[in-house]
Parts: structure tokens; C-alpha cells; sequence
């Protein structure tokens, strides 16, 4: 399903870190260096480098407030960046015009921890609008969309365990529920890389992990490289391949998962440099 | 949008009296004014001051008013028995006026959406473009619908033409607005999620935000149709089509059985086109319903309707389509014949015509408020003294609802003479229509409490009026008057269409005279008079919350 997606030559192999795990040691999917991001005078990103290879399930830990949605957002230009390069899939995301950025994210699914589906619609309808990117035209409304496309989406629909929903209004559903309606929506992009922020905070315990299992096992049988950002670091010690963490916009841990203790992912919480803590 | 403020302000003030329970005999009685609500008493005795001055100044004393009652007594008389002559004709012409409520909201909206888009702070292209429409949808509101359609009408001849795009453009001031509103309140993460799977500006606008506002659209264009209803009874007073040529006919002929024959058949038109925007906009508002199939028949069936309608609209009005928009030159020659605007060569005149128009809209807010004050209560459930009392006054209230205020001000001009007087006193007995029932909805929402303590401590009907039931419901009132008074104003503009005073009439006979830079120079004063009531009755209602 996947396509081999061209990598321009720019993208040098060397870059990849050689002490993380590797799913695939090909070129990586998303490609980071000296990313800044700043909003008016508070400084969100500082100068972040990050490779992430094919394949590869990625957890961003790090307090509220240290830099890991702008990150996210940054990835597929929902942010442009202040300073610093940032490949995805091939693309300069940078430096993209509006066209390049639109084509690139039709590749990058997106999961909001809102869900973000528009409420009135039916299930059915919001998964749709995952496949936008791939038909022209103005649509609105199921019958707008091809026949294959609608069962295209149920079949998504039925994955995520909602085949009984699909003609339901979406927001009648629970949070554990929408979420759910929002990875099929993601399925429905065919992406490579998907990019999950905080899928899981507005959901109960038991859906969290749930829905964390439903996106994990969806994303490693498409082959999908994902980033998420994550709050449970037991979650992101349970399925990631590799954790990094960022504090006050700085990446300050970037370890395979694999030997990992929690105390080691819990120490980016704790721990603040003398540095730091002087400046 | 209002409602919850003052629900809210209301409960805040009667906290104590819930607390100690209805039946309790603990409760307190309201509490002495706050500073604000002494500067409030001195406005309201201004106010008061102001309208007397007014009254005198359009010639309306207490004789004027008596002999005005007696001449409106005699003009019904002189109606009785309604009758209508020609029942195909007639049904036509409403028809026709019905459609023409339609088609005008219709074009409306289709311009009031592109602006809209435009307008809204969270999808304009460019702060400047948002400045750019929000001024064209202001223009479009404050210049009133006959304004344009009696300029309309001299561009493009007598018919309905003139008569639904005037409704059109003076719409997309409230749709507009309305419109872009409910843009500025949707969630901006489902459109965030649209554009993240990789489409353009468009879509990520048709896909994310469209089904957002869709019920407050079509609550906005339920809403507004009942609106154009109301005018387009008389668009025909200045040929531009629909029933009311067939009423000025009437009176002008004084075949007056005939005139109160139409009038009544507007009045069923006007008040089952309120119920069913009353129903669909609760069918809006309902609890959302789990089950997408119905929802999607209902919705299926109405937009067909809806389609069907307009084309039909089309078709029975005989307007070609296309003419919406080869009429656009010679619309525009004519407003570009308003420029530059002459503000000089009338005199004196048309600044008394603009105190006129002011003192009319003041005399009639007073008017509405002296009528509505003892109607409202009376139409109050827990405060009319006998259940066949308050549904008398609510019958009453209905009624007058139905009327549109330009029909009763022809009326009163058949009754009392061409003048101000005449417009005054329609003004102010349709202002019981809106004011009766806000006064009647206000006091049936205050808590029991304080009324019960007032009679616990031997308190009669008239104490337990006064001391409790009209100082809570005051806030309210004061809010919807001011209210009204920008509306009463607004409409006062227009009156003189009919000949019932203010700077109406000298816009008519600017027109009519082809007098264009003076029709320019009116129209201003128009916009920029409404302008300023609206801001300041906006002002005064915020510093009341
Ligand atoms: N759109 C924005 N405008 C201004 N400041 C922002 C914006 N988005 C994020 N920030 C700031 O950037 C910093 C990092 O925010 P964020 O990336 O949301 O952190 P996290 O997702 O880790 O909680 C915070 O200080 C936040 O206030
Ligand atoms: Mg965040």
C-alpha cells in the first residue's frame, strides 16, 4: 500500500543516529536540525535536531509547555519554523511553498488529543474527509465522495471497531470512541507517517490504553513511522521504539525505549541543569 | 445572546431570596440602588423630559391623541365588515409577496456568504478586507429596505425586480453579520484537521467550518424571511410589487371593507410565517438526535424544498436569473447619480425632518412603553390577576405582532391625516408587540421569593407590584426599550414613504424628482443617524450588564 516515496539526494544516510533502534536503517522519515521555534518573544523550540527512521515509533515526553505539540506541528508545516531545516518525507517542509506543503500533508496523518472531528457529521462523513487530499474538487456530503472511497472508509471504520457507528452523529460518540473515528480518519490519508499529540490525555485510563494499543497495532501493520507525544511514561515504555525528551525547548533525552528504566524517562521531569536553573 | 446575561444578573440579584425557599417567609426585599442604578433614574427621567419635548414638537398633546382615537374608532368602523373583492387576485398578490420575502433572503445569503467569509476575524484573508466587508455589511443594515427599493424602482421600473433585491441588499446587513458571527464562534480544530490532511484554503473552509454553522445560518435565514415578510407587505406602496399595492388600492380608492380584508389576510400571512420560523429554528436548537437517518431525511427534504421554492419564486415572478445581473449597471449608475451627496440645497427643511424623525421614534418608544408596561403585566401569568386576563393580553400582544408597523402606519395616516402624529402613534402601538411580550417573558422569569415576601408580610396586588415585581424586572425592560428605540428610529426613517412624517418623505420626493446628489445627502444622514443610535444604544445596554 505503502509507496516508496523518492528521496532526494540532500538527505545524507550518515545523518542517521546510530545508536537507536532501527526498524528500518533506511533514510529516515523526518529529518530535523537546529529547529527554532519562537512566538513572539517566548521561545517554543531551541534549536532541536531529531531523525526518526521508517517504521520507527517515536514517543516525545516532556513537561506541558516544553515545546513537544510546536514540534509536532512544525513536522507538517502547520508551524513554519523560525531557523532550522526539517525534511519530511522528502520534502523541505521549511522552505515549502503552499502547494508542496499541501501534497506533503496528504502523507502525514495528524491526531489531535480534541479529536478535532467536526461534531455534526456522521462518522462516516469525518472519515472522508481524510481522503480530501487525494480528489479534486469541492465535496460535501457522502454522495459527493466515489463509491469506492465510501467503502474505502468503511472498511477503516469497521478496523477501528466502529462498524456500528458509522452513519452516527459524531459527536454522540465517547471520547474513546471519537479518537477512534479520528485514526480511521488518519487510515483514510494512507499516510507514512502519522503524528499524534496527546491522543490519549482527554480519555479515562482504560480508554487511553485502548486507544494507544488501536493506534500502535494499526500503525506497525501499515509499516507507519510515528511521533507522539505521550504524558504516561508506562504507556511510552510499553510501545515506543525510542523516547525523546524536551524541556523548555530543548531535546535533553534521546534513547532506545529498549533498556530504558522508568526512573531514566522520569528524570527529564525532575531534573533541571545548573545551567538552567542559573539563566 | 442577551438572554443568558440577564438571567444571570437577575438570579445574582435575588440569590437571598432563593435560598430561603418559595414558602419561606424569610425572603428580602430588594435591595436599595447602587449608584448605577441612581444615574440609571436620572436617565430614565431625561428620558422622559426628552419625549415630552418630543411629543410637543410633532404636534401630539393629549387632544390630538383623543380626537386621533376617535378618528381611528370611525375609520374602523367605516372597515367593518372586512371583505375581500377579488379572492384570485388577492391570493396571487400574496403569493407573490410571500415569494418575494423568499427570493430576497435567498439572494441575500448568497451574497451574505462570500462577505461573511470576508468579514470574520478567523477566516479573512487580510485585517483590511475584514475592515472593507464588515463596513459594506454595515452599509447594507443601516440604510432601510425601502431606501433602496424606492431607488431601486426609479433604475429599473415598477415590479418585483426592485422590490426583492432591495430586500436582498438591506438583508445581508443582519445575514452578513449574522453570518460571520457564527464563522468567528466555530471550533478552529476541526478546520485545523481538515487542512492537515492536505487541502486548500477553500476546502479546508467548505469541509471544517461550513457544517459548523450551518443550523446558525439557517436559523439566521428562517429568521430573517419572517423579517422580509414583514416589509414586503408594503414594497408595493412604492411599486415595487407584492399585496400592498393592492392595499394602497384600496385606500386610496377608500374602499376601506377591502383594505381591512387585505390587512387581515396579511396578518395570518405574517404571524403563520412566525410560528413555522418560531418551529424550524427550535427544530435547530433541539437536543441533537443520535440517529443520523432521519436527520439526513429531514435534512434532504428541506434543502429540496428549499430548492424547489426558489426556482418556483423564479419562475412566478417572472425574473430571469440572468436580469440579477444585467440590472447591476443600472443600479449602480443610479447610486453613482448620488454622488456627491447633497446635504445644502434643501434647507433647513431637511434638518427639521431629521429632528422629526427623531422626535417620532422617541414620542413612539414612549408610546410603546406607557402601553406595554400594564399590557405586560397583565400577560404575565403569575401576575395577571384572572387566567381570562392574561390570555386576553397575550391575544392582544399576538396580534399586534402580526401587524408590521409600515401597514398600521398606513392605517393611522387613512385615520388621523397625513404627519407625524400618525406615525407616532402606529410606531408606538406595534412597539407592544415586541416590548408587550418582553415585559410579559421577563416578568414570568423572576423567582417567586420576593413577591411571597411581600405578601407574608400583608403586602396587596399593587404593593407586591411595586415593591417587588417591577424593581426586578426592570433591568430587562430598560434593556429591550433601548432596544426598541433603535428599531422605532430605524423604521421612523422610512415613514414618510407612507406620509407619516420624518425624512421619509423628503427621500420619496427627492427620488420622484430625480433629484439624485439630495437623495445621496439623505441617505447619509440616514446611515449615519442609525449609526449612532445603534452604537449608542449598544453602549448604554453594555454599561447595564
Ligand atoms: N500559537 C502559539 N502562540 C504563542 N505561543 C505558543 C503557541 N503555541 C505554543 N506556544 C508556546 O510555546 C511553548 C511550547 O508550547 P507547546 O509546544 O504547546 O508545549 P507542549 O505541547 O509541550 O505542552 C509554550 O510556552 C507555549 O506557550
Ligand atoms: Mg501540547
Amino acid at each position: 500500500m505503502q509507496p516508496d516515496t523518492v528521496q532526494p539526494d540532500t538527505v545524507q544516510p550518515d545523518n542517521v543516529r546510530p545508536d537507536t533502534v532501527q526498524p528500518d536503517a533506511g533514510e529516515p522519515v523526518v529529518r530535523v536540525r537546529g529547529l527554532t521555534k519562537e512566538f513572539d518573544g517566548t521561545t517554543a523550540l531551541a534549536g532541536v535536531d531529531l531523525d526518526v527512521a521508517r517504521g520507527e515509533l517515536l514517543v516525545l515526553l516532556g513537561l506541558s509547555g516544553s515545546g513537544k505539540s510546536t514540534l509536532l506541528r512544525c513536522l507538517n508545516g502547520l508551524h513554519r519554523p523560525t531557523a532550522g531545516e526539517v525534511t519530511v518525507a522528502g520534502t523541505r517542509v521549511d522552505r515549502a511553498s503552499g502547494r508542496e506543503l499541501r501534497r506533503l500533508r496528504t502523507e502525514v496523518g495528524f491526531v489531535f488529543q480534541q479529536f478535532n472531528l467536526v461534531g455534526r457529521l456522521t462518522c462516516l462523513e469525518n472519515v472522508l474527509i481524510g481522503g480530501l487530499g487525494r480528489v479534486r474538487g469541492p465535496r460535501y456530503g457522502v454522495t459527493t465522495y466515489s463509491r469506492a472511497m465510501r467503502e474505502e472508509a468503511l472498511a477503516h471504520i469497521e478496523r477501528v471497531g466502529l462498524a456500528d457507528h458509522a452513519y452516527q452523529r459524531a459527536d454522540t460518540l465517547s471520547g474513546g470512541q471519537q479518537q477512534r473515528v479520528a485514526i480511521a480518519r488518519t487510515l483514510m490519508q494512507r499516510p507514512q507517517l502519522v503524528l499524534a499529540d496527546e491522543p490519549v490525555a482527554s480519555l479515562d485510563p482504560e480508554n487511553s490504553g485502548a486507544v494507544m494499543d488501536l493506534l500502535v497495532r494499526v500503525c506497525a501493520e501499515e509499516g507507519l513511522t510515528v511521533v507522539c507525544t505521550l504524558h504516561q511514561v508506562d504507556l511510552a515504555l510499553g510501545w515506543a521504539h525510542r523516547l525523546v525528551g524536551l524541556r523548555s525547548g530543548e531535546k535533553v533525552l534521546d534513547r532506545p525505549a529498549a533498556g530504558l528504566t522508568r526512573d531514566d524517562a522520569m528524570s527529564i521531569y525532575r531534573h533541571v541543569e545548573p545551567a538552567e536553573a542559573l539563566a | 445572546m442577551s438572554a443568558p446575561t440577564t438571567r444571570e444578573r437577575r438570579d445574582g440579584h435575588n440569590t437571598g431570596a432563593h435560598n430561603t425557599g418559595g414558602h419561606s417567609t424569610g425572603g428580602r426585599l430588594p435591595p436599595p440602588p447602587t449608584p448605577q442604578q441612581r444615574a440609571l433614574r436620572w436617565i430614565a427621567g431625561g428620558s422622559v423630559l426628552l419625549a415630552l419635548v418630543a411629543a410637543s414638537s410633532i404636534g401630539l398633546d393629549l387632544p390630538t391623541l383623543i380626537a386621533g382615537g376617535e378618528d381611528v374608532a370611525s375609520l374602523v368602523e367605516r372597515m367593518l365588515p372586512p371583505r375581500v373583492d377579488d379572492p384570485a387576485r388577492i391570493a396571487a398578490l400574496t403569493l407573490d409577496t410571500v415569494l418575494m420575502a423568499f427570493l430576497g433572503t435567498v439572494l441575500a445569503t448568497f451574497l451574505s456568504v462570500p462577505l461573511a467569509f470576508l468579514a470574520a476575524r478567523t477566516t479573512t484573508p487580510h485585517p483590511a478586507v475584514a475592515t472593507v466587508a464588515r463596513g459594506l455589511i454595515t452599509f447594507c443594515r443601516a440604510v432601510p429596505d425601502l431606501v433602496f427599493a424606492v431607488l431601486f424602482v426609479r433604475a429599473l421600473g415598477l415590479g418585483v425586480l426592485p422590490g426583492v433585491l432591495a430586500l436582498a441588499l438591506h438583508s445581508v446587513g443582519m445575514l452578513g453579520k449574522l453570518f460571520a458571527d457564527a464563522i468567528e464562534d466555530a471550533d478552529p480544530g476541526p478546520r485545523e484537521a481538515v487542512r492537515s490532511v492536505g487541502v486548500g484554503p477553500l476546502r479546508e473552509l467548505l469541509n471544517g467550518v461550513v457544517p459548523q454553522v450551518v443550523p446558525a445560518w439557517v436559523s439566521a435565514f428562517v429568521y430573517r424571511v419572517d423579517i422580509n415578510l414583514r416589509t414586503s407587505v408594503v414594497l408595493g406602496f412604492v411599486g415595487a410589487g407584492g399585496i400592498g399595492f393592492a392595499l394602497q388600492d384600496a385606500l386610496r380608492g377608500l374602499v376601506y371593507p377591502k383594505a381591512l380584508g387585505i390587512v387581515a389576510i396579511i396578518l395570518v400571512v405574517v404571524a403563520a410565517m412566525e410560528l413555522l420560523s418560531m418551529a424550524v429554528r427550535r427544530a435547530l436548537l433541539a437536543p441533537r438526535n443520535p440517529r443520523f437517518e432521519r436527520d439526513r431525511v429531514v435534512r434532504f427534504l428541506s434543502g429540496g424544498a428549499a430548492l424547489a421554492l426558489t426556482v418556483f419564486a423564479f419562475v412566478r415572478l417572472g425574473i430571469d436569473p440572468l436580469a440579477l445581473v444585467t440590472s447591476v449597471p443600472d443600479l449602480l449608475a443610479v447610486a453613482g447619480r448620488t454622488f456627491p451627496p447633497d446635504l445644502t440645497s434643501l434647507g433647513p427643511v431637511l434638518w427639521e425632518a431629521l429632528l422629526q424623525t427623531l422626535a417620532i421614534g422617541l414620542v413612539a418608544t414612549a408610546i410603546g412603553v406607557v402601553l406595554s408596561l400594564p399590557l405586560g403585566l397583565l400577560a404575565a401569568r403569575n401576575v395577571a390577576p384572572h387566567p381570562v386576563v392574561h390570555a386576553a393580553a397575550r391575544t392582544t400582544v399576538l396580534v399586534v405582532r402580526a401587524v408590521p408597523e409600515l401597514v398600521l402606519a398606513v392605517i393611522l395616516v387613512a385615520a388621523v391625516g397625513l404627519g407625524p402624529v400618525a406615525g407616532a402613534i402606529a410606531l408606538g402601538i406595534g412597539s407592544i408587540g415586541f416590548l408587550g411580550k418582553l415585559v410579559a417573558d421577563a416578568v414570568e422569569e423572576i423567582p417567586a421569593g420576593p413577591a411571597e415576601a411581600v405578601r407574608s408580610v400583608g403586602g396587596g396586588w399593587w404593593k407586591v407590584l411595586f415593591a417587588a415585581v417591577l424593581p426586578q424586572s426592570l433591568p430587562s425592560v430598560v434593556g429591550s426599550t433601548l432596544y426598541l428605540l433603535d428599531v422605532n428610529i430605524r423604521t421612523s426613517t422610512i415613514l414618510g414613504i407612507v406620509g407619516a412624517g420624518g425624512v421619509g418623505f423628503l427621500l420619496f420626493e427627492a427620488v420622484r424628482t430625480l433629484r439624485f446628489e439630495v437623495v445621496g445627502g439623505i441617505v447619509l444622514l440616514v446611515f449615519v443617524v442609525v449609526l449612532l443610535i445603534e452604537r449608542l444604544s449598544g453602549w448604554i445596554r453594555a454599561q447595564l450588564t
